[in-house]
Order: C-alpha cells, then structure tokens, then sequence
C-alpha cells in the first residue's frame, strides 16, 4: 500500500542529503530511471513490487542493473527502501522528491497542451511569457491532444490560461447557458 | 220533612176512610132493601146491569184500605227505582257531559299541541333548509375559491414548465450548434492555421508590469 506521508519523509531525507552533496539534478534523474524502468517494463514492475521475491535477491538485482548507473546516495536509499518493503513508495518518492526540487528553486510545473507539437521557438516565447506574467520560473510539460481543436492551453498549480478553440466554444457555450437562464 | 208527614198521614186517612166505605157498602148491601136502594137494583138489573150498590162500595173501601200498601210497597220502589234510575241517567248524562267537555278540552289541547308541533317543525324545516342554503352558498363559494387557486397554480406550473422546456431546448439548440461548431473547426483546422493560433494567443498573454 502506497502511503503518502511514508514518501514525503523518504523523500524530504533524500532532498537534504542531495541537497547538501549538491547532487539534486543526479539523484532526480537517477530517481527518474527507475521509474522509468519500472513503469515500462511490467515484469520488471512485479519483479519489484512481488513480495515473493527475497529483499537480498531484489538488492543484488538492482545492485547488478543500477549499480554503475546511479550515484551511491541513490542506491543507499533504493536499498534502504527495499530491506524496509518499501518498494511501492518509489514512485511516489520521486513525485515528492521533483515537488520539492521545484519548491527550493522556486518553480512551477506547468502542463502545456496543444493539439501539434509547438515549435521550440513557440516554447521559448510561451515560457518567457508565462513567467513574465506569474512572476515564476515554470518547468513545462509539453503535451500534444487532438480535443483542443487549436491553439495552447497552460495549466498549473489551480490555474489554467486558455487559449484553445475549445476552450473558447466552452467559454461561449457558458456566457449563451448563462444569457438563456437570465432570460427565464 | 213536609212530603214525609203528608204521605205519612194519607195513608191512615185512606186506611179509616175505606174502612168505613166498605163497613158502609157491606152494610148498604145487606140492608139494601131497607135502606130504599132495593128498587133501583132491581131495575138496573131487569135492564141487565146487575149492579149492589154496597159491594161496590165495600170493593172501593177495600180498595182504599189497600191503596197505601200497594203504594208503599210497588208504587214507591218503583218511583225510587225511577228516580234512582232517572238519578242515574242524568249523572251517567252528566258524567257523559264531562267526559264530553274534558274530550273537547283535550282535543283542543291536541289541536293547540298539534298546531305547536307542526309550527315547530315548520320553523325547524325552515331553519335547517336556510342553514342548508347558507351551507350551500358557502360551501359553493369555498369550492370556487380553490378552483381559482387551483387554476391559477396549474397556469403558473405550465409557464414554469414552459419556460423550463424551452430553456432546455434553447440550450439543447446551443450545445448542437457549438457541437455543430467544434466540428466544422476541427474539421478545417491544418497545421498553419493552429500554428497562428498558438502565435495568436502567445502575443495576446497579458504581462503585469
């Protein structure tokens, strides 16, 4: 069972001792690999999770598959999670551990949809121009979505700016409903 | 008093009287011929009246000495026996008299009570068939009030139901137009024109200075 509160601690420990050996970015890309692997390999993902597995075999195997590919901060906690049954938390550390990240430096995560890919030069003066206006460095997600008709879409924490033909036929749709209800 | 003493001493006078008749007849008829009366029976018998003066008067003294007691022992039970009878009758008269009057006083009385009653009954008839037309004009008045009420509400329920239908269909029209809408843009949307729109919507982002 995933518990939340579990992560965040998992994750917060993590965070300063990366923090303080200045190894941020290597332990959120190290963090990233494994759940990467776990999440598009199903049989690795029950290899992991299995509690049929001994925790010294699931050690040695990550030690042989991860061993000189991730900083040994890394490993120390992947072994300290696996000897505790904590493999299930993994993923959820990693979500707590990039939330973190992005709170010491001061950033947003933000979601951008479009129905094509944007152009980088599109990225950047979109980035630029989302920042200038939230007073905030965003960390973008770049999504594609046929359902937006056309145009880009930008959401994050509760906010959303949108500027998609659906959005805009939704905006009519409410403004109509609300005339025809002030109406009756 | 006087009828008592009078009838009391009638009797003994007829009594003495008719003693001395038939002594006097008895007399006349043995001694006819001395006292001059022979001659005339005679007579009166050749013409075929055999007729003696003195028996006939003895006969009436009889008579008259038996006279008191036929009277006092069939004349006057049978007057008593009259008068009483006669009493009788005038008070079974009058009893009949009374009963007659009380009969007529009650049937008065009835006829009175009868008059009272079908009185009565007629104001009661009257007052119930009044309370019934005022329950009536009422209950009219009241049936005719929630009539109003009811229609009044049943109009106001069919508006309210108009208007929601055809809130509902206008907004029915609205999501069929802008579904109709989403279509026909997302049907000549192409890459050149989402690429402006993108471009559209970076230039138009409000920055607060």
């Amino acid at each position: 069972m995933i518990d939340s509160r579990v992560a965040r601690r998992y994750a917060g420990a993590l965070f300063q001792a990366a923090r303080a050996g200045e190894m941020v970015r290597a332990v959120e890309t190290d963090l990233g690999t494994v759940v990467d692997a776990i999440r598009s390999n199903p049989e690795f993902r029950h290899f992991t999770m299995t509690p049929l597995v001994g925790r010294d075999d699931k050690i040695s195997i990550f030690q042989n598959v991860f061993g000189d590919k991730l900083t040994s901060l890394t490993m120390q906690v992947l072994r300290l999670m696996i000897e505790r049954g904590r493999e299930a938390d993994l993923e959820s550390v990693h979500a707590e551990f990039v939330k973190l990240r992005r709170s010491e430096d001061g950033i947003v995560f933000a979601t951008v949809t479009s129905r094509e890919p944007l152009t980088p030069e599109q990225k950047v003066a979109l980035v630029e121009k989302v920042e200038l206006r939230i007073k905030k460095k965003i960390e973008p997600e770049f999504v594609t979505d046929v359902r937006v008709i056309g145009g880009v879409k930008v959401a994050y924490d509760n906010y959303v700016l949108d500027g998609t033909v659906r959005g805009s036929i939704g905006k009519l749709r409410e403004k109509l409903r609300y005339e025809l209800l002030k109406q009756s | 008093m006087s009828n008592e003493q009078k009838s009391s001493g009638s009797p003994i006078v007829g009594i003495i009287l008719g003693a001395v008749i038939m002594v006097g007849g008895t007399y006349l008829s043995l001694n006819a011929k001395a006292l001059g009366v022979g001659g005339i029976q005679e007579t009166l018998e050749g013409q075929g009246i055999p007729l003696d003066f003195g028996k006939t008067l003895g006969t009436i003294g009889v008579f008259l000495i038996l006279f008191p007691v036929i009277k006092s022992f069939f004349i006057k039970p049978l007057q008593d026996a009259i008068q009483e009878r006669n009493s009788d009758l005038e008070r079974t008269f009058t009893e009949a008299e009374n009963l007659r009057t009380e009969m007529e006083r009650m049937r008065s009385d009835y006829d009175r009570r009868l008059a009272e009653s079908e009185a009565s009954a007629r104001e009661q008839i009257q007052s119930q068939i009044r309370e019934a037309q005022n329950l009536r004009s009422s209950l009219m008045a009241e049936a005719a009030t929630r009539a109003d009420a009811l229609v009044q509400q049943a109009t106001a329920e069919i508006e309210a139901e108009k208007q929601k239908v055809l809130v509902e269909l206008r907004t029915h029209v609205v999501d069929l137009a802008l579904a109709a809408a989403e279509k026909v843009v997302g049907e000549n949307m192409d890459s050149e024109r989402n690429r402006r729109l993108v471009d559209d919507y970076i230039n138009s982002v409000e920055v607060v200075a």
